[in-house]
């Protein structure tokens, strides 16, 4: 049984990058000084990912300005539109996608997703993209008739950009599915055609890649739907411990199962011990050969030097819990 | 009010250089050019000699002071000279913001450092370190320099128990893990610094402010739409009706760009929020900038219908100008727009009026506001919007004479 420690999606900003943003917000500064500093936060990333051990590296999407952004903008027949939208239950927010086309890949720089030029040839790199399901639930259609058309297309869409970051060199992709877990603001609960449709999507986002591909959960409580996405042509499935009634579950999977353990919504940094003992706790739940510890949604959400202990805490813990096995 | 769509300004406007350069360091004459042009359009009363004042005085303490109280007076000022029903507190020109204003009042909270909000905006977040209580008294220097300056109706904004709690870290409160699940402990951490929060900190304010002759307090609570689930409206319900409870004074909610869900879940509770007799709510942002008054033009507005369905029964503050960044398309006659910018024009606030009108049955339950507060916008900007606000609603009560 092993256990290991990753990261992914947006990292929080160092405070001289918020100043140096602010600044050129206001048209104070000039954007090669945002580059700059761009930059030094990815290579501060990568000297603490190298440091702590980490499986992979995330360059910390520094200048992603919310999770769905870049994928937008690689994305024709989608607009960013002009509204603001919370994200989920959080206090920040993203331009809420306006799908009012036929939804194919446009021509993109790879950087624009991960910044590859700064990364470390040594290991293996993780880029972090929301599903097509919660893409689709967060963007508002003007174009199809039907969510399973809008969800074909997002997942053909996203097959491709996913092939073209492989082929940059990429070999780990994290597909991030909140809105499978997250539902208050649906009237009812998913269908079953819903879910087949959603799971279908999402077959087809990772069909013929040449990565590995984690599906993580986040924001809501996943018992209900492991054991689909067990099923999932995937190498992995993650879930956010800090919303998932665990206890009742026991599974056996040969899948890799990422769990949430590090709260991205909390500034207290997890103790190393408690991270340990709970992740062998929820191992009896959750059988599997392999055991990633993440956090349990972006790291963005909590301030620069709170996400960097967090993540040393993270990194320490899976060298405990593997020790103790 | 016995005005139909009275007007309204929600909370702060930006701060104008010279009062936040003046805050840090001495202002030179050319500091308060800006100050001065403003002093001619506004009407400032003794201009000169307070700038004099500004200028001559080498005492911080004094300075800042001087500072905050005639900034408060320029934002009087400027939402008399737009035509507003309602002066608010002048624009919250004594704040920080609203979050980071209150957090610097508390003992036991400390802020850890900047977290991003939207693309490069962000705000410093706090953990609460230890028990929380009042340091100082937070707003009322602020409503003491309103009451004096206003020339108007005035209401104090403050921000809410639930939203600082959750854009909080609950650190102290969430640190104490008890055997329940994790989800268990964090709503559990979580009420318990909320009502301490509303205890030791809001209702000592509220308190000092009614003393004091306030009238109408208007709590600001963004927070509580992200949040739809039972469990935490019911805990926002709980720290309402304990924030209120025993004060005789007008109490209105201000919320503003919920999460997927809209107002859906907010309409269900709000009648069960004691002596909440105004609900200020965004529209604009999501409405179509064509004119109309149905429901075909006005999509923004379709979450008031949830509100009359749950029988809530008090008035509107009506978002009826957008207060962000605008890219889109506006038909000549709804306005333009203008580098980041649009300009609604007086016609399709009115629009905006009239539908809300027929939705909640009674035009004398709407009040015409922005959004939010306009503090992204400069000076030149709010004012064109706060006037056209005010247009718009001469001409909704034009069209229904």
């Amino acid at each position: 049984m092993t256990f290991t420690a990753q990261l992914g999606g947006i990292y929080p900003r160092s405070e001289q990058l918020v100043e140096l943003t602010r600044s050129y917000d206001r048209g104070k500064t000039e954007r090669e000084s945002v580059e700059k500093q761009i930059e030094e936060d990815t290579h501060e990333l990568v000297r603490l990912e190298e440091d702590a051990g980490f499986e992979n590296f995330s360059d910390g999407a520094f200048a992603w300005q919310d999770q769905l952004r870049p994928v937008v903008e690689s994305l024709d027949g989608v607009t960013t539109g002009t509204r603001y939208s919370r994200w989920f239950d959080t206090n920040t927010f993203f331009k809420k996608p306006t799908i009012n086309g036929k939804v194919t890949v446009a021509k993109f720089d790879p950087k624009e997703f991960v910044r590859t030029d700064l990364l470390p040839r040594s290991k293996s790199w993780k880029v972090t993209l929301v599903g097509p399901y919660s893409f689709s639930e967060l963007g508002e259609n003007l174009h199809y008739k039907t969510n399973a058309d809008l969800l074909s297309d997002l997942a053909r869409s996203e097959n491709e950009i996913i092939r073209k970051l492989s082929a940059a060199g990429i070999s780990q992709v994290q597909i991030s599915e909140p809105c499978l877990v997250y539902r208050p603001y649906r009237d009812n609960a998913m269908t079953g055609s819903e879910l087949n449709t959603a799971l279908t999507a999402l077959k087809n986002t990772v069909e013929g890649v040449n990565a590995t591909i984690s599906l993580q959960t986040y924001f809501g409580d996943a018992t209900a739907i492991l054991p689909h996405l067990l099923k999932l042509p995937v190498d992995g499935v993650g879930f956010d411990l800090f919303e998932t009634e665990y206890a009742p579950l026991k599974i056996e999977t040969k899948k890799k199962i990422a769990l949430g353990i590090v709260d991205s919504r909390e500034s207290n940094v997890e103790d190393r011990r408690w991270i340990a003992e709970t992740a062998a706790r929820v191992s009896k739940h959750i059988v599997s050969d392999r055991t990633v510890l993440v956090p349990n949604s972006d790291l963005k959400f909590v301030p620069r030097k709170v996400a960097d202990a967090k993540s040393r805490s993270l990194a320490e813990a899976a060298r405990l819990v593997g020790e103790r096995k | 009010m016995s005005k139909l769509f009275p007007t309204q300004e929600i909370g702060s406007i930006a701060k104008p250089r010279w009062r936040t350069k003046g805050l840090t360091q001495p202002l030179t004459v050319n500091d308060l050019a800006e100050a001065e042009e403003w002093a001619g359009r506004l009407g400032i009363e003794n201009y000169h000699d307070r700038a004099k004042e500004l200028l001559s005085t080498r005492d911080q303490k004094d300075r800042v002071r001087e500072l905050l109280e005639l900034s408060t007076i320029y934002g009087l000022r400027l939402f008399e000279r737009t035509g507003l029903d309602n002066e608010g507190v002048g624009g919250e020109q004594q704040r920080v913001e609203m979050y980071e204003h209150v957090i610097r009042g508390v003992e036991g909270m400390k802020v850890l450092g900047h977290v991003q909000s939207f693309d490069y905006k962000y705000f410093n977040k706090a953990v609460a370190e230890s028990k929380i209580h009042r340091r100082h008294p937070i707003y009322l220097q602020e409503f003491i320099d309103v009451k004096e300056n206003a020339k108007g109706p005035i209401k104090i904004p403050i921000t809410g128990p639930y939203t600082l709690v959750d854009w909080s870290f609950g650190g102290y409160y969430a640190g104490r893990r008890s055997g329940s699940s994790l989800k268990k402990q964090k709503l559990e951490g979580k009420r318990e610094f909320l009502l301490d929060f509303v205890e030791q900190v809001i209702r000592p304010e509220i308190r000092d402010l009614v003393d004091a002759g306030a009238e109408w307090i208007q709590i600001d609570e963004p927070a509580i739409t992200t949040h739809p689930e039972p469990a935490d409206m019911e805990l926002f319900v709980e720290a309402w009706n304990e924030t209120v409870r025993g004060f005789n004074c007008k109490f209105s909610d201000h919320t503003c760009y919920p999460s997927e869900i809209g107002y859906k879940v907010l309409a269900q509770y709000a009648p069960k929020l004691d002596k909440c007799k105004h609900l200020a709510l965004e529209f604009a942002n999501r409405d179509s900038t064509s004119l109309g008054v149905d429901a075909k033009h006005r999509e923004g507005y379709h979450d008031l219908d949830y509100f009359i369905e749950n029988g809530y029964d008090g008035e509107f503050g009506l978002g009826v100008v957008h207060v962000h960044d605008f890219s889109g398309h506006v038909p000549p006659a709804s306005g333009k727009a203008v580098g980041r910018n649009i300009f609604e024009s007086p016609e399709l606030v009115r629009d905006r009026l009239l539908y809300a009108a027929k939705i909640v049955d009674d035009p004398g339950k709407i009040w015409a506001n922005p959004d939010c507060g306009l503090r992204t916008r400069t000076w030149d900007v709010t004012y064109a919007k706060l006037e056209s606000t005010v247009k718009g609603a001469e001409l909704a009560r034009e069209a229904l004479r």
